[in-house]
């Protein structure tokens, strides 16, 4: 009887494993954020688009809203501006990008010829906020509730169906939790 | 057979030429900064500990030592500010691991979570010396060949 089982138990094994590690789906360069349910870092930045003016994410408390990390090395961010543009269009949350290793002078140019869908986009001259947001390459997509607790990551250009299956219902549920 | 003197004078210079510029590569496992070395030699010492430990998330094989990515020698400058400023080692992993997750750790923590990860050779053993004593036992009971 055992002769027949080990096999057969340790085949299933594998499958299991199988299914779960050859999972087309899985992006194996998906990592669990550790920020999930922690409050977002703190960062006062200047404006891509005017370096006398300053962003700061502190003055959003009480508000739900978006960081998100890009920059103009970045293809898979150009991918995602036509999405990133209309969500913008629809003026749900706020939304912070969060530009980083990158050149100012480009960052504007970007901004001007490609469409700013920002409310506001923060210059991150040394990386430093990236750091402490654990970003480790862009676009990256953080939901912040009214609390201020990060409360959802995505990594990968967003779509409208992301947006829409992914986001919308979590701004919604985090806004009838209350500020 | 004579090589001629201003050939071989030749092949020196380019010989020399190739050497410096392998003397000007860094040498591997180093860091890749223009920051160079630490002053203190300890803090050297940790400063490359530490950062074969940690990986780099860009190109997930590759340590941050090694990496040459713009994250990787962000997160250097990181380890190299907090080692000037008298962190401890495990308060650097902290800051890490807080930032990035436990991934980002080559060693996985001893905890419960982990404890199969930690486990699973010395059950692969102990699997291993019961299935010899079994088969051991087996053998010891069949009659001998003549």
């Amino acid at each position: 009887m055992w002769k027949f089982l080990l096999p057969f138990a340790a085949f299933v094994a594998l499958v299991v494993l199988f299914a779960f590690g050859l999972n087309p789906k899985r992006d194996i360069h998906e990592l669990p954020s550790p920020l999930l349910g922690k409050p977002a870092p703190v960062f006062t930045l200047t404006d891509v688009l005017d370096a006398s003016r300053t962003v700061s994410n502190g003055a959003l408390k009480g508000q739900v809203y978006l960081l998100t990390s890009w920059g103009t090395w970045c293809v898979e961010c150009r991918v995602e501006l036509p999405a990133m543009l209309e969500i913008s269009r629809q003026h749900v949350v706020p939304i912070i990008g969060l530009d980083y290793m990158d050149d100012r002078e480009k960052a504007k140019q970007w901004l001007e010829q490609l469409g700013n869908p920002y409310t506001a986009a923060a210059f991150d001259s040394d990386g430093r906020t990236a750091i402490d947001w654990g970003i480790y390459g862009a676009p990256e997509t953080f939901l912040v509730d009214a609390r201020g607790r990060v409360i959802y990551k995505f990594i990968t250009p967003l779509t409208q169906e992301v947006w829409e299956h992914e986001f919308l219902p979590r701004i919604a549920a985090a806004r009838r939790d209350g500020a | 057979m004579r090589t001629h003197p201003a050939r071989h004078w030749l092949m020196t210079w380019a010989l020399v030429v190739a050497m410096q510029g392998l003397a000007a590569q860094p040498e591997s496992g180093q860091s890749l900064d223009a920051n160079g070395q630490l002053q203190n030699p300890v803090l050297q010492n940790r400063f490359e500990r530490i950062t074969k430990e940690l990986r780099c998330l860009v190109c997930q094989n590759e340590s941050i030592a090694d990496s040459n990515v713009q994250l990787a020698s962000d997160l250097r400058r990181q380890v190299r500010e907090m080692l000037v400023a008298g962190s401890s080692d495990e308060a650097i992993f902290k800051f890490m691991t807080d930032r990035y997750g436990e991934f980002v750790r080559f060693g996985p923590p001893l905890e419960p979570k982990t404890l199969l990860i930690w486990g699973a050779p010395f059950i692969a053993l102990l699997l291993g010396v019961a299935i010899v004593y079994r088969i051991v036992r087996q053998r010891s009971r069949m009659p001998l060949d003549e």
